[in-house]
């Protein structure tokens, strides 16, 4: 019916002259994307291929980055080595718990207690925060000669300083900060499975673990599948976190392949854009990939 | 039988919820009455969670301060920013959400899938480039820097087609029959209709922009015009040993966003179950 009536109103504005080009709507959009995203893109990958000192005009060198960063005995080399390898340690800590964390809090929600609304706005309220400020506010619970955690407890640890607790502030921090959207996301979805589902396997006498397992993951699956994907791109790039909470230490042992990046683009000294370049576009390719591999194995399940 | 376990699980959630609500809340809660306290207090005293002496000069000495961490400044460029980069995709997105959902022309479906799919691209790609053609341009330092990019982006677009899409085209089908042109079929019927959804994309936007970190912390080397997300980053290098002045900063630059979420609390969690409507 849709089809038919589109198609006379069509006819009824070609007579009345009163339909514009659509191009009109698009190009605001169009014109910004292009110049600020789509040209930056292309160009972004091109000048990997490029000796650049963001001021010159860029000189193609070929494949000479990647060689460099990936195979030579540079110091990019291990960069990369180093930082792509932090990065990655970071993401599989983090994204469990910023899966499973909120997983359980939403299942505890959808109980309907007391107070849901409450519970579910404070767990969602730090997301709304910029990382700078939610770094400061927790540089301050560990500080370690006046934060709470060693001043209350009467303990004496240098947790930003010292490995493995630099890594466990981060991630500590990071589920403090992201988790409430994964909630949101999954409260929605839990609350969408029919009940009669959950009735009849009480009928069957299913247990919670049963019930969970077999009704309730499967039922949120897509959503699942969504947020695990979201997450592991959104911690793929972690920057603020270590540059701000640990300032990459201790020795480098939390210096992520951002912090690289940014420094021999926009560091003090010459700009190296090219090497910076090829480093972003292999994060960037590690971040597709995984991406891609996720989606692969999480849909041939069934 | 059912109930009494449906209860007794609803009291453990209950239990739980608590404990974890009040560790969740503890950390923001110690940084706000930190920054009350005065550094000596801070520093001399064990754990103690309250202030013993309520002050408030750590405010009022750092919106004072106008020479190294111009906080109220920083202040007022991320208004200033965020502001400017709601508007801009207000516009944006509703105009081209508009030719998707109710314009008919070539390769519509094959330009909205593309746009979309170069979200895949992480920013780190482009954000060396983007950088150079801001100093062409002459926007390193100003505002313009952050409210373009802000405007790039396809998911708002989808989020609010997707919103159009329900509205019957029996409304510009009448308005069309009277004489109604596309512009104002858009302006006259469709915008008042989208509501909804476009506040939460300001809310999103304007939240967005307001915590962006990394590329105003490159983009911003002018001490006097950097928004404030990336400003609390040198106020950190500044007050290492002014703890309490350093949360003030903190807390002054989450105030915004903090009363944003009181005011619409709802439609922030609601625009999450829009996005899952969509992708579950």
């Amino acid at each position: 019916m849709a089809e038919v009536s589109l198609k006379s109103h069509e006819q009824v504005s070609k007579h009345k002259r009163t339909r514009s080009h659509p191009f009109v709507y698009l190009l605001p959009h169009l014109a910004i994307f292009t110049i600020f995203f789509f040209i930056p893109l292309i160009f972004g990958i091109y000048i990997a291929f490029t000796k650049w000192d963001l001021v010159r005009t860029p000189v193609f060198v070929g494949l000479d980055n990647f060689k460099n960063i990936l195979f030579s005995n540079s110091i990019f080399h291990d960069q990369l080595t180093s930082g792509l390898w932090h990065t990655i340690l970071f993401v599989l800590i983090s994204v469990p718990f910023c899966v499973l964390v909120p997983l359980s809090l939403a299942v505890m929600l959808n109980t309907k207690p007391k107070f849901a609304k409450f519970f579910q706005g404070l767990f969602y309220l730090p997301s709304l925060f910029s990382i700078s400020a939610v770094v400061i506010v927790w540089s301050l619970i560990f500080n370690p000669n006046y934060g709470p955690l060693n001043t209350l407890f009467n303990w004496n640890q240098v947790w930003t300083g010292t490995q493995p607790w630099a890594w466990i502030t981060i991630v500590v921090l990071t589920v403090w900060w992201t988790i409430g959207g994964n909630m949101i996301i999954y409260q929605a979805a839990l609350n969408g499975i029919p009940q009669d589902y959950y009735e009849a396997a009480d009928i069957d006498g299913a247990s919670s673990w049963k019930k969970f397992v077999h009704i309730t993951l499967p039922s949120i699956r897509g959503q699942l599948l969504f947020t695990i994907v979201t997450t592991t791109i959104a911690q793929f790039n972690i920057y603020g976190q270590p540059l701000m909470l640990t300032n990459g230490g201790p020795n480098g042992s939390t210096t992520v392949l951002m912090m690289n990046v940014q420094q021999n683009a926009f560091g003090s000294g010459q700009s190296l854009a090219g090497i910076s370049s090829a480093m972003s576009v292999i994060l960037g390719i590690c971040i597709m990939i995984v991406s891609m591999v996720q989606l692969f194995l999480l849909r041939n399940k069934d | 039988m059912k109930n009494k376990k449906q209860g007794a699980s609803q009291w453990l959630s209950f239990i739980f919820l608590i404990l974890l609500s009040i560790i969740w809340i503890m950390p923001l809660l110690y940084g706000v009455m930190s920054s009350f306290k005065s550094n000596i207090e801070m520093q001399s005293v064990g754990f103690k969670f309250l202030p013993i002496n309520w002050i408030l000069t750590n405010y009022s000495d750092l919106l004072q301060n106008t020479a190294n961490t111009p906080v109220f400044r920083w202040f007022l460029n991320s208004i200033v920013i965020s502001g400017g980069s709601t508007i801009l995709v207000l516009i944006v997105t509703s105009l081209s959400a508009f030719a998707f959902s109710r314009l008919r022309f070539k390769g519509r479906n094959v330009l909205f899938i593309f746009l979309l799919a170069t979200m895949m691209f992480p920013p780190v790609m482009n954000i060396i480039p983007l950088y150079k053609i801001m100093t062409l341009l002459g926007w390193a330092n100003t505002p313009w820097a952050m409210i373009f990019p802000a405007a790039t982006g396809a998911f708002n677009i989808f989020l609010v087609r997707q919103f159009m899409d329900n509205i019957p085209l029996a409304y510009d089908e009448a308005a069309r029959i009277d004489g109604a042109s596309d512009w104002q079929i858009f302006r006259i019927i469709i915008l008042p209709l989208i509501k909804p959804v476009l506040f939460v994309v300001a809310l999103f936007t304007f939240t967005g922009s307001w915590n962006d970190f990394l590329w105003p912390s490159i983009v911003f080397s002018d001490i006097n015009k950097m928004p404030i997300t990336p400003g609390l980053k040198l106020l950190q290098g500044m007050y290492v040993a002014d703890i309490p002045t350093l949360m003030a900063g903190a807390i002054i630059a989450i105030i915004p966003t903090f009363i944003l979420y009181l005011v619409a609390q709802k439609y922030f969690l609601q625009s999450m179950s829009l996005s899952v409507g969509v992708k579950g």
